[in-house]
């Protein structure tokens, strides 16, 4: 089976934040977006928004430091990084490791919480309208334009030196 | 009224970790000084013994207490521990904890700490027990004591450990760490001792070995200073490099709070003992510098986990990459960089809301 990933397209975000109320609704039955695993970054003044999901890492600190194995990863589901609740005992280690920020503690289950692409029906991609975040093949992704950033970024990380 | 409600806007994109508070600073602590003091006085008891001359029972019982003023190090520890649990969000679950050691830290530490409470309670049990068939000089109880010895070290370079091995704070991820806790915990270890064993009457504040042990804290005083002074120096340098990352705002805000203490209790002991030598046997000054550096040891820890900064998500620093926000330390590429940036801002000051 092809391995899918979340895309995220961050000229096409519109900050409506739906993502995260759709989210919270499918995990958690409330609308509450501190309790979704999609959080989205505003530069209000500037009118720059971020959508910001799990990386799914393949070397994932989060699996690494969990002490319980809780954080494990399932390559039969899409390679994807995920935590088992009935395992975690909500030490927080995975949210501190992660370069990412992503984990989040779950103040009312008390467990923490991430990213498990929805069981491969991700809720935020299906509800996203303006199409900024997608669900696609991971070899069938804009390989062009990603080069292209690299470059910048490698260009102004050395500049930065 | 908007810097009031987003407080963040402030310190732009740097936010200290809020996971772990003061509840793992006082499990970090007591695991540190237990383990410090459990190794000193292992030594003093190897290379003086004063628990040979000396037998201290309480309350007409037939147990000497005289070794457990030295070996009580375990029992820190043990009191420790459960705050850990305190922080976890199933407590219930804590036992769960041992379930990686391969690659986790936490769980290694679980091993590490339980190990050096077993052994160490042992010994601390049999210094008291009266029975001459625990007294004997068997090559196994020496082999013990070393394995014992050698959990106290692990446990106490251990709390720095666990913090060097979170990789995206870079206050917390460098060697320099764990040394600065091992030797804080030797320090707080050995203050500690010197307060049991005064209290409980093994030694006193007069005598020649007091002296002697007075001098090895405040040499390990000087070393502690070392230690901290090359940590937050390299620490400056790598911010320089870096180009206003996480490190300033340790420097600037964080230690004005908690550094105070901290060179209060490794300066201030130092000049109690000259006060007191002028006051000739008042033990209430050396009791005083003793609580000094001890409280120092629990703010170095809390400093240390209040400051941790991560560095910024790299998709964050893309974006403002993308858009001209941030500044670059070239001023021919700042140049350059202000004339593609949005609305002509180039340096403007980062703003986000989660």
């Amino acid at each position: 089976m092809d391995e899918k990933v979340l895309v995220v397209d961050q000229q096409k975000c519109t900050g409506c934040r739906q993502c995260e109320l759709v989210c919270s609704v499918y995990h958690t039955g409330s609308s509450n977006p501190s309790r979704s695993r999609i959080k989205v970054v505003k530069w209000e003044e500037e009118g720059i928004y971020l959508p910001l999901i799990c990386n799914h890492c393949e070397e994932a600190y989060c699996v690494e430091v969990c002490p319980t194995k809780a954080c494990h990863r399932e390559p039969e589901n899409n390679n994807r990084v995920t935590i088992d609740e009935k395992l975690c005992i909500g030490c927080k280690t995975c949210i501190i490791a992660c370069p990412f920020g992503h984990p989040f503690f779950d103040i009312k289950d008390r467990v923490t919480r991430k990213c498990d692409y929805c069981d491969g029906d991700p809720q935020c991609v299906v509800f996203c309208n303006p199409k900024a975040v997608s669900f696609m093949d991971a070899d069938k992704m804009d390989v062009a334009r990603r080069r292209e950033a690299a470059i910048k970024w490698a260009d102004f990380m050395k500049q930065g030196r | 009224m908007t810097e009031f409600n987003y407080p963040i806007r402030q310190a732009r994109h740097l936010k200290p970790q809020e996971h772990w508070g003061w509840i793992v600073a006082i499990y970090l602590y007591l695991a540190g000084m237990g383990a410090g003091s459990f190794i000193i006085g292992t030594l003093i008891d190897w290379s003086i013994g004063p628990s040979r001359f000396i037998r201290i029972p309480i309350l007409n019982l037939p147990f000497d207490f005289s070794k457990a003023t030295l070996l009580w190090g375990p029992i820190l520890v043990a009191i420790g521990a459960p705050f850990l649990i305190l922080d976890l969000g199933i407590k219930k679950r804590f036992l769960y904890a041992c379930l990686n050691p391969r690659t986790s830290w936490v769980a290694r530490g679980f091993i590490i700490l339980s190990a050096f409470m077993i052994f160490g309670l042992i010994f601390l049990v049999k210094s008291s027990f009266p029975f001459k068939w625990l007294h004997g000089e068997s090559v196994l109880w020496h082999i013990l004591e070393i394995i014992a010895l050698a959990f106290a070290f692990a446990t106490a370079l251990y709390t720095g450990v666990l913090l060097k091995a979170t990789k995206s704070i870079p206050l917390w991820n460098t060697y320099g760490l764990p040394l600065l806790f091992l030797v804080s915990a030797l320090s707080t270890g050995l203050m500690a001792i010197i307060l049991s064993m005064l209290g409980s009457g093994l030694l006193t504040y007069d005598s020649v070995m007091m002296k002697i042990l007075i001098i090895g804290e405040e040499g390990l005083l000087v070393l502690e200073g070392i230690v901290l002074h090359l940590f937050l120096s390299i620490k400056l340098k790598a911010t320089k490099h870096a180009g206003g990352s996480t490190r300033i705002i340790w420097l600037s805000e964080r230690l004005t709070l908690f550094g105070g203490v901290i060179l209060l209790s490794l300066l201030f002991p130092g000049l109690l003992r000259n006060i007191t030598s002028l006051f000739r046997g008042e033990v209430v000054f050396m009791v005083l510098a003793g609580t000094l550096l001890l409280s120092g040891g629990f703010f170095l820890r809390l400093g240390v986990l209040r400051a941790g900064i991560r560095d910024q998500i790299p998709m964050k620093r893309w974006i403002e990459f993308q858009y001209g926000l941030i500044k670059n330390p070239k001023p021919e590429y700042r140049r350059a960089q202000g004339r593609s940036a949005i609305g002509g801002k180039s340096e403007t000051n980062l703003k986000f809301i989660f």
